[in-house]
This record gives C-alpha cells, sequence and structure tokens, in this order.
C-alpha cells in the first residue's frame, strides 16, 4: 500500500484535496446535528396522548345565542348529551373543559403537602361532567373512575366549590408519591395555608395535557368532576365506532343543530387535527432538516465526483507513466481510491470535531439537546461510505487510460 | 471592456454546459436556503414601528407569590393585573396610554343568509389607535365619552366589514354581537405589522383581529379574556373576582413624547410599586421594568429558536455550496490554461486576466441568483406551510428580491477568487509548449 | 531477446485506416545497443510503443524474452513490462509531486519488494547516475540533465533486461546529451539491452547497429562496430 507516496504528494498540492476535505467535514458536522434534532422532534411528535383511539375521537365547541339563565343552560346541556348519546355509531359522549393537545387550557400547580416551600410540579386540569375517562378510552391502572353521585353541577359564575376527588396521570402520581399508591392521598392544588386538597381516587396510566408541553407538565394531567355551566357554552367530547368518525361528526352535528330552536354556533375540531395543529412547526422543522441534509449528501457526492474526475484529468499522462512503469489496471483503481479515503478520512476526522463543537454552540445558544455519539459514528460511516463509492467513477476511468499516453506527447 | 468580458462569460456558460449547470445549480441552492430564511429573519426582526419604536414601552411591575430564597424564578407571565393596569392607565405620566386583552364574541350578522360565527377581537382604551397609527378606511375611534360609559361601539376589521356589510360604509350600523346590538363607529384599513407586536402574549388571529370594543364595555359584559390568564393565587368564581385579583391577564403600553423621557416613567412605575408594596399587595421584592419595542419583541423571543437554527444552518449551507463552487471553478478554469497563456502572449496584463475571468465568476453568480430567486420563493412558500402566522411572514420584499443578488454575485465572486488567481499565475511560455 | 516476426499495426479512426508498421521483423540480441531511427511518421513510436507492451499489434508475433507476447492479457502485460522492461522518455515523464527517492519508487511498488529491498535498489540506482546525494528533492529543483538521469535510474531500479528509450537526449543541450549518452553506454556495457529511438544521426552511429524504418518497415541496416558485437549475432533480416 503505497501510503506514504500519496500523502506527500497530497500535501504538495493541498488546494483540492483541502476542499474536498473542507466539504466532507462541514457536511458531516450539519448532517448529524440535523439528523439528531430530526429524530428528537419525530419522537416529541409521536408521544402517545393516552387515547384508546385517537381518529375515532372529536368534540364539538357549542355556543348558544340566546340569553339563557344558567339553570336553562343547564338543562341545555343535559339535553344535548342525551342528543349527541342517541346517534348511531357514537360509543361514548362527555362533557369536557379541553383536550388534550388543543393548545387551549387551564395548568394548576401540584404539591403533596401543602406545607412544602415549593409546588411539586403542574398539571393541565380536565373537568368532567361525565366519564372522561371511558369516553377518551384511558386506561385505569389504579382504582377506579368517578360515580355518576360524585359529580357535582357547578355554577361557574357563582360556585366556589372546590373539587374534592381527582383522577391522576401515572407520572404525576410517581412524582408525588414515590412508590406508593397513590388512591386515597390527599393532592393539594399548590402550597401554603389557603391550599385546598382533592382525594385522589384512580389514576390514569396516560393523558396529555391541553398544551402537550415537553416538560414534565406534557403528561401531568388532573380530571375532576365537575358539570360546569353558565358560562355561555359547552364543549363535548365524542368517541365514535372504528373508521365511522366522519359518518358520525356529520350526523351528530346535524342532530345538534336540529335540537335547537335557535342557531347555534358550533366548532367541531379531530384529536387527529389538534395533533397536527400542535406539532405543525416541529413536522416542518424536520422536513426542513431532512431536505437539507439530502441536499448535503448530493452536494459533497457532486464535489468529490468533480474533483476526483479534474484530477483524473490533470494526471493523465503520469497515469500513462505509471502504467508504462508496470501498473495494472487494478494498481491505478486502487491508487485512486486510496487517495480518495485518505481526503475523506481526514474530512470525516475533521468533520466529527466540527460536529462537536456546532452543537456545543447549538447547544449553549438555541437550547438544543447534546448530542449522541451514534450519530456522529453514523455519519462518520456514511460519508466514508460516500467518499469511496464517489470516487469508484473518476478512479474506474482513470485505469482506463492507455499505457501508451506515456510516449505520446500531449 | 467590462461588456467584452461579460459577453465572454456568457459565451463560456456555454462550453462545458453540464459542469456550469451544476456550478449554477449548487449556488442557486445555498443562495435560496440562505435568502428564503433571512427574508424571514428580516420580517420577524425587523423594526414594526420605525421612528417610534423607543417611544414605546410595556411596563411590568411583579405580582407574584413571594417565595424562599433571594432570587425569584423569571416570571412565566409577564401581563399586569387589571388593578395595576388601571391604576397605571389613571395616573400615568406619558403622554398616551393603552391597556387590552383579547376577547371573543358570537355576532349575529344582519344578512340571514351569512351563520352565525365566533369572531376574536381585541378590548383596548381608545388611545390605541393613535399610539399604534392603526389606519382607518372608514369612520374613527370611539370617542372619550364611549370609553367612560363602556357604550356598546365597535370597530371592525376591513375582512369583516366586507364579508358582513359588502362595500358599503357600516359606520353607523347596528351589529348585534352577544345578544345586544353594537354601533359600528369605524372600520380599519389594511393593518398588517410584521409581527403583531402590540400584543405578543396570547396573541390573536395571524390576520388580525376582527373587531374592538372599548376596555370598559368588554369588562361591564363580562366577556372572558382569550389568551392567557395567570393566577399565582386561587380566586373566588365570578367576573369581580377576577378583575380584583392578582391574575393576569391585561396588556398595557405607554407612549412617551421622547426616547429620552424613559427615565421619568421608570421612576413613576418604581414609585407605584412601592406604594402598593407598602399597602401590601405586591409581595415581591423584583425589579419593575420598561421594554421598548424592539425589547419587548426580544423578551418574547419572537425569533424563535427554530427560526434561528434555520438560518444558521441556511448560513452553514452555503458555505458549503461555495466550498463546492471553488473546486468546480477550480477545475473549470484550469482546463483554460492553455487559453490564459494564449492571451497573456498576446499581450493581456496579469490584471486583465484577473478582471476576465472574475467577471465570468460574476456571470456565474448572476445566472445563479436567477435560479436561486426561483428556488427561494418555493422555499418559502414551503416553510409558509408550517402556520398560519408563519405565512404570514414567509414573504420577499423588494429588499430582500435585491439581496439575492447581492448575496449569489457576492458568493459567486468569493468563491472565485482563489481560481481567478490560480488562473493569472499561468505564465505565457510554459502553456505554448506542446507538453 | 527481442525478437518481432511480420508485424502490422493498423489504427482505425472513423473511417480511416492508417497502417503504422506492415509486415515489420526485427531480432535484437542480448546485450546489443541498437538505434530505431527514421523520419516523422515512420512508425518509431508505434514500434517503440509495442516493443513496450504500451500497445497491442495487429498481426504477427513478438517474443520478449522467450515469452510469446500474443494472447496475454492486460495484468500478464503489465508484469512483463514491470519485470524485464525499462523505460526512458523524451520528456523524461518524472511525477512533479514526488521526490526523487520516491519518483525512482514507483515501478518497485509494483513488483511487490518490501521496504527493505526497495530502499537498497533506490538508493543503488541514484548512485549509480550520480544523484544519491538529492535524494530528498524534487524535479524541479533539477536540470533536464539530472531529470534525465533520475528517469535512467527509475528505469534500472528493478534491474531490467531490456531498456527502451525514446529520444532521450531530444530536450537536452549538447553537453547534457553527451552525459547521458555515456551513461548508457555504461549501462550496455554492464550487460543491459538497449534499444534506442532518435532521430539525431550522431548518436546512431555511436551504437552497434542501426535499424531505420521508412513506412512502417525496415528499410535499410548498418553495422558499425562489429567489435562490439557478440560472434554469432545475427542481422537484421531485410523486408519481405
Amino acid at each position: 500500500m503505497e501510503i506514504r507516496p500519496i500523502l506527500s504528494a497530497l500535501l504538495r498540492n493541498k488546494t483540492g484535496p483541502l476542499l474536498v476535505a473542507m466539504q466532507v467535514a462541514l457536511s458531516l458536522a450539519i448532517l448529524a446535528n440535523a439528523l439528531h434534532i430530526v429524530s428528537e422532534r419525530r419522537d416529541v411528535a409521536a408521544r402517545p396522548s393516552g387515547l384508546l383511539d385517537e381518529a375515532s375521537t372529536f368534540y364539538f365547541s357549542v355556543r348558544n345565542l340566546n340569553q339563557d339563565t344558567p339553570e336553562q343552560m343547564l338543562s341545555t346541556i343535559k339535553r344535548e348529551l342525551e342528543v349527541l348519546r342517541a346517534v348511531p355509531g357514537v360509543v361514548s359522549v362527555a362533557q369536557v373543559s379541553q383536550m388534550p393537545m388543543s393548545q387551549s387550557g387551564g395548568t394548576t400547580s401540584v404539591a403533596a403537602d401543602y406545607r412544602q416551600q415549593r409546588e411539586s410540579g403542574y398539571a393541565s386540569t380536565y373537568f368532567t361532567g361525565d366519564s372522561l375517562v371511558k369516553t377518551l378510552g384511558l386506561k385505569l391502572v389504579e382504582g377506579r373512575d368517578f360515580l355518576p353521585q360524585e359529580i357535582p353541577e357547578v355554577n361557574e359564575q357563582t360556585n366556589a366549590e372546590v373539587p374534592k376527588l381527582v383522577i391522576v396521570t401515572k407520572p404525576l402520581a410517581d412524582k408525588l408519591w414515590p412508590g406508593a399508591p397513590a388512591v386515597g392521598k390527599t393532592m393539594y392544588f399548590g402550597t401554603g395555608d389557603g391550599a385546598t386538597g382533592a382525594q385522589v381516587v384512580g389514576v390514569v396510566e396516560r393523558l396529555m395535557s391541553a398544551h402537550a408541553e415537553l416538560s414534565d407538565t406534557g403528561i401531568s394531567s388532573l380530571i375532576m368532576p365537575a358539570r360546569q355551566y353558565g358560562g355561555g357554552g359547552a364543549m363535548y367530547a365524542l368517541r365514535s365506532e372504528a373508521g365511522q368518525r366522519d359518518r358520525v361528526m356529520q350526523e351528530a352535528e346535524q342532530a345538534l343543530r336540529k335540537s335547537s330552536a335557535t342557531p347555534m354556533i358550533l366548532r367541531i375540531k379531530t384529536v387527529e387535527d389538534d395533533r397536527k395543529d400542535r406539532y405543525r412547526a416541529d413536522t416542518a422543522l424536520s422536513w426542513m432538516l431532512v431536505t437539507v441534509s439530502v441536499l448535503l449528501l448530493l452536494i459533497t457526492c457532486s464535489g468529490i465526483v468533480g474533483m476526483a474526475s479534474l484530477w483524473v484529468n490533470q494526471r493523465r499522462k503520469q497515469i500513462g507513466v505509471r502504467r508504462a512503469l508496470g501498473a495494472r489496471k487494478l494498481d491505478i483503481l486502487r491508487y485512486f481510491i486510496l487517495e480518495n479515503v485518505m481526503i475523506t478520512s481526514a474530512g470525516v476526522l475533521g468533520g466529527v470535531l466540527l460536529g462537536v463543537g456546532l452543537n456545543a454552540l447549538l447547544v449553549s445558544r438555541l437550547e438544543m439537546s447534546r448530542l449522541p455519539l451514534p450519530y456522529l459514528v453514523a455519519g462518520a460511516v456514511v460519508f466514508w461510505a460516500i467518499g469511496i463509492l464517489s470516487a469508484y467513477g473518476p478512479a474506474w476511468r482513470a485505469a482506463g487510460i492507455s499505457p501508451a499516453l506515456a510516449t505520446r506527447s500531449t | 471592456m467590462f461588456a467584452y468580458y461579460f459577453k465572454l462569460g456568457l459565451r463560456n456558460l456555454r462550453r462545458n454546459p453540464a459542469l456550469t449547470a451544476l456550478m449554477v445549480l449548487i449556488l442557486a441552492v445555498g443562495v435560496a436556503a440562505s435568502v428564503s430564511t433571512l427574508a424571514i429573519l428580516h420580517v420577524m426582526s425587523g423594526d414594526p414601528i420605525p421612528g417610534k419604536s423607543e417611544r414605546l414601552f410595556v411596563p411590568f411591575v411583579d405580582n407574584g407569590q413571594p417565595q424562599e430564597g433571594a432570587t425569584y424564578d423569571e416570571p412565566e407571565d409577564m401581563q399586569l393585573s387589571y388593578q395595576d393596569a388601571m391604576n397605571l392607565l389613571r395616573k400615568h405620566p406619558a403622554e398616551r396610554a393603552t391597556a387590552m386583552f383579547g376577547t371573543g364574541m358570537p355576532v349575529e350578522p344582519p344578512r340571514k343568509d351569512i351563520p352565525a360565527f365566533q369572531a376574536y377581537g381585541l378590548a383596548p382604551t381608545r388611545d390605541f389607535f393613535a399610539m399604534f397609527e392603526v389606519p382607518f378606511l372608514h369612520g374613527q375611534p370611539w370617542s372619550a365619552d364611549d370609553e367612560t360609559r363602556g357604550a356598546n361601539v365597535v370597530v371592525l376589521n376591513r375582512t369583516v366589514a366586507e364579508k358582513l356589510y359588502g362595500d358599503v360604509n357600516p359606520v353607523g350600523q347596528r351589529l348585534v354581537m352577544k345578544g345586544e346590538p353594537f354601533t359600528v363607529v369605524g372600520v380599519l384599513g389594511d393593518w398588517n405589522p410584521m409581527p403583531r407586536y402590540y400584543k405578543l402574549i396570547g396573541s390573536g388571529p395571524a390576520t388580525g383581529e376582527e373587531f374592538m370594543i372599548p376596555l370598559a364595555t368588554a369588562v361591564r359584559k363580562e366577556l372572558t379574556p382569550y389568551g392567557s390568564v395567570n393566577c399565582s393565587q386561587t380566586r373566588d368564581p365570578g367576573y369581580a373576582s377576577l378583575l380584583a385579583s392578582e391574575c393576569t391577564w391585561v396588556q398595557a403600553w405607554f407612549e412617551t413624547r421622547s426616547g429620552a423621557d424613559r427615565a421619568e416613567l421608570q421612576s413613576f412605575l418604581d414609585n407605584y410599586a412601592n406604594e402598593q408594596r407598602k399597602l401590601g399587595r405586591l409581595k415581591r421584592n423584583a425589579p419593575n421594568r420598561l421594554y421598548d419595542v424592539m425589547e419587548w419583541m426580544e423578551q418574547r423571543k419572537v425569533v424563535g429558536n427554530d427560526t434561528r437554527l434555520s438560518a444558521w444552518l441556511a448560513f452553514g449551507f452555503l458555505v458549503l455550496c461555495l466550498v463546492n463552487t471553488v473546486g468546480l471553478l477550480l477545475a473549470k478554469f484550469s482546463a483554460r490554461a492553455s487559453e490564459v497563456g494564449i492571451r497573456r502572449a498576446l499581450g493581456a496584463s496579469r490584471r486583465e486576466i484577473f478582471q476576465q475571468f472574475l467577471i465570468e465568476t460574476g456571470v456565474i453568480g448572476l445566472a445563479g441568483g436567477l435560479l436561486g430567486l426561483l428556488l427561494a420563493f418555493g422555499a418559502l412558500a414551503l416553510i409558509g406551510m408550517q402556520s398560519r402566522s408563519m405565512a404570514a411572514m414567509a414573504r420577499m420584499d423588494w429588499e430582500m428580491l435585491g439581496m439575492t443578488f447581492v448575496i449569489s454575485i457576492c458568493a459567486a465572486l468569493v468563491a472565485g477568487l482563489l481560481p481567478t488567481w490560480r488562473a493569472c499565475q499561468v505564465t505565457p511560455a510554459m502553456q505554448l509548449k506542446s507538453q | 531477446m527481442l525478437r518481432m516476426t511480420k508485424l502490422s499495426k493498423v489504427y482505425r479512426t472513423h473511417m480511416i485506416e492508417t497502417h503504422a508498421l506492415r509486415g515489420f521483423e526485427i531480432d535484437v540480441r542480448q546485450g546489443e545497443f541498437v538505434t530505431v531511427t527514421g523520419p516523422s511518421g515512420s512508425g518509431k513510436t508505434s514500434f517503440l510503443n509495442i516493443a513496450g507492451l504500451l500497445e497491442e499489434f495487429t498481426s504477427g508475433e513478438y517474443i520478449l524474452d522467450g515469452v510469446n507476447v500474443k494472447g496475454l492479457d492486460d495484468a500478464a502485460r503489465s508484469r512483463l513490462r514491470n519485470e524485464k522492461l525499462g523505460f526512458i522518455f523524451q520528456g523524461f515523464n518524472l511525477i512533479p509531486d514526488l521526490n526523487l527517492f520516491d519518483n525512482v519508487d514507483v515501478p518497485l511498488r509494483y513488483r511487490g519488494f518490501n521496504a527493505r529491498e526497495r530502499k537498497e535498489r533506490i538508493e543503488d540506482a541514484l548512485a549509480k547516475v550520480g544523484l544519491a546525494s538529492r535524494m530528498k528533492h524534487y524535479p524541479a529543483e533539477l536540470s533536464g540533465g539530472q531529470q534525465q538521469r533520475v528517469a535512467i535510474a527509475r528505469a534500472l531500479a528493478g534491474s531490467p533486461k531490456l531498456l527502451l528509450a525514446d529520444e532521450p537526449t531530444g530536450n537536452l543541450d549538447t553537453q547534457m546529451a553527451r552525459g547521458v549518452m555515456e551513461l548508457l553506454e555504461e549501462i550496455n556495457a554492464a550487460g543491459t539491452t538497449i534499444l534506442m529511438v532518435t532521430h539525431d544521426p550522431e548518436l546512431a552511429v555511436r551504437t552497434h547497429r542501426n535499424v531505420h524504418i521508412i513506412d512502417g518497415q525496415v528499410s535499410d541496416l548498418v553495422r558499425h562496430a562489429p567489435s562490439l558485437v557478440d560472434a554469432g549475432a545475427a542481422s537484421a533480416s531485410a523486408s519481405a
């Protein structure tokens, strides 16, 4: 293996090889970081919500235009729930105050003990007048759901009653009472002497918060029993039988509108769309990074092929001479591949260093996360492969150069 | 000579079509990436109200709960409580002031063929319109009297006005909103500041609020604040207790006569906070702040991390394309060594060779700019698919258009420096020998 | 050593056929120093390329050191070239990015010698041409004559049986040319067969014999110094 003479020749003529190595280094650094970010965002957007069948779940936000008293509003709500339950294909309906991943909802601070200095964390607050567990298809892992008699009717304008019972999500339970069963424990809304508490009756495995935060709060949710009325409108969550969502949505809307004497303002949203909207920016960024990565590979590839072709062309005479001196086609091929491997290796080494440096910059300035080693390794392997494959074409052409070129003047 | 070299450059583009096409394409891609992210950054971080941005201020006093330890967490919510906002508005020394919150109301259109809909709007005080230089198509802001009485008056935005009334001037007409008739007193002209800096917390629709009613009216009708309501303590139910509580949900702005009045405003704010602390209302000993428009946008991270990431990425990408172009140019020019030798033998100086090749590089830059512009439009369209607010920002104005060509030609010239310099080094004699 | 019988080389480009060599015959004995002369276009270069296994021929027979060249694949020909032949070109053809040591090293690498053996051979070869002290220098730092001598060292390093020289003094001034010729004569005296193409008639007379080519065929032969020729060396046959 003629490593030393190749290296020596490369060092004499540094510009070209340096340009190629720089391209490889830059591409590798960017690619490794880009793909890591893509992977992270994809993971974030794929986080399960805890719902049994997202594709079949949707909700209505209803607003009546008549000037009802709060009591009239309450009976309207009950009537509307009956109407919705009667629609064929509806598995379950529940009145709810917010929906997961909808980017609209309430958050409260929670504590295991009101005497704590600081709250234990934050949780998303779901109020329901029916069985949210059944409608969203949540999985109970401890305890039970609320009983109908445990759900008070709460006039939002006047009723100061705080919920006495609560269902929490498992991650929140583990945070508040690590290693112990949560059912029966009291959870406090905030800290200090004025903080009120509620008793845990059940734990669901998972329910994503309304804002789907990236922090712990995203999977810390509370479900509290309350049929809220008097605010001028209501929100109903529905789950249809699998595959029936769109038909059921249409029929339910029609049924609701028909059931009201006065016109109503109805807003319909599916959980699927909420998920798309919540992660739209992350998905868009991912696609952009993927596009750029592909372009990076293509450009670097073309750069290597271009430069390799150029060098083969420039050294036609030299190649002829080598053949005249006894080099076989294989020897010439090997020479160029080896030369390219050396340049690519220098680029890969530079790229790994640059990638780590770039990542440090991203972490400190843009609040991104650290780059795990496998990405750099994978990137290095990919660029090595590209380097060798790209050089094959020009190297093959070099091998085809006739030894007679040595004697013929250009 | 420039025209001659330019023509030569154009002709040489056709010489090695594959190599030239590759070069132009790669340059175009790099330029497109940079320009599209730059365009968005330009929109996001540009001064939305130049000439006034150092005279408009957002005040902040921290009314959160006291915490253990000397340092406090940065408050999540930088809005004011209703109490603080009203107090500041009453006693301020500035030229103008306004407070606002976002809300929504069901609208029953006058024409029966348009169904009722939920409209999203803003409830500011009347100084809002003068402070932010909001243009009016018809009518004018409500009067001070309307404001004091909390009258049922409304200003509509252009889109909604056209949807409800067509091209007719609706000033004076009645519109039923939340069951009560409102009198239309004005219609806004096209007003699309990018970003909507006047209300960055709990921002409204990307195309702008559909209606505006006096703050006092919204409070009188007990309209729910849309956006973010942040309560550090539990509060009693009911609207009255919302107004009296320490929940923050109101945004306020001051306008001073000049930037120099800032200090006066700051001391007013400090005095107010001290007074409130003595009354036992403000419990934290946290600093009171004033932000002018640009500082506010910075605080609210209008240019988010993702946008910054895109900008850095685009720049890195452009650098890669540049390095690639240098290599390709080296290839292209080295093949012309004999031409250079002959030209030099025929009397061209090094400088003239330099000019010729640099201008040729410029021609490539021009071609790259043209293609890059097309690609940039495509890229902006793709980026706009992210969200409606992004779509509003992913725009190219004339400045950016010009920037495309500047970037493209400069990039090409920078890339071309080394290859051009190399080309000049060719000695006349050496290239004329058959070897 | 080298024998060609009824050798033909035809070039076909587009519609044109060029007969570079027709019915060419030559027989070079071990230890001879033969020059090949002829006007431009006579086929000298084609002859040299074929002799050096750099090109294939159209018809006829070529036996090199007992090996029939016909039918050998590219790898075998390269091997043969590497082991038995040494090349000296008019334009020196040193690799500019390598120093003298590495230049002489090139053919040895393809031979498969180990590092120690290569080092020995290179140092010997450079010493033989008088350039051992400048081993680490680069071709650009040497004069034309010195460069050619390095090329000769490169040709010799592998201990070839036959040296092929293509106008070795063509790019040199008279003094350098004389030096190179003296070196070649030394090498020949030491036992290496040399076949040299030249258009300089003065050089042609210094060698054992001269083969003159016109229009792809041997036209006449001139024997110079019989004493330099082994007893029993055959004379080149006249063309048919």
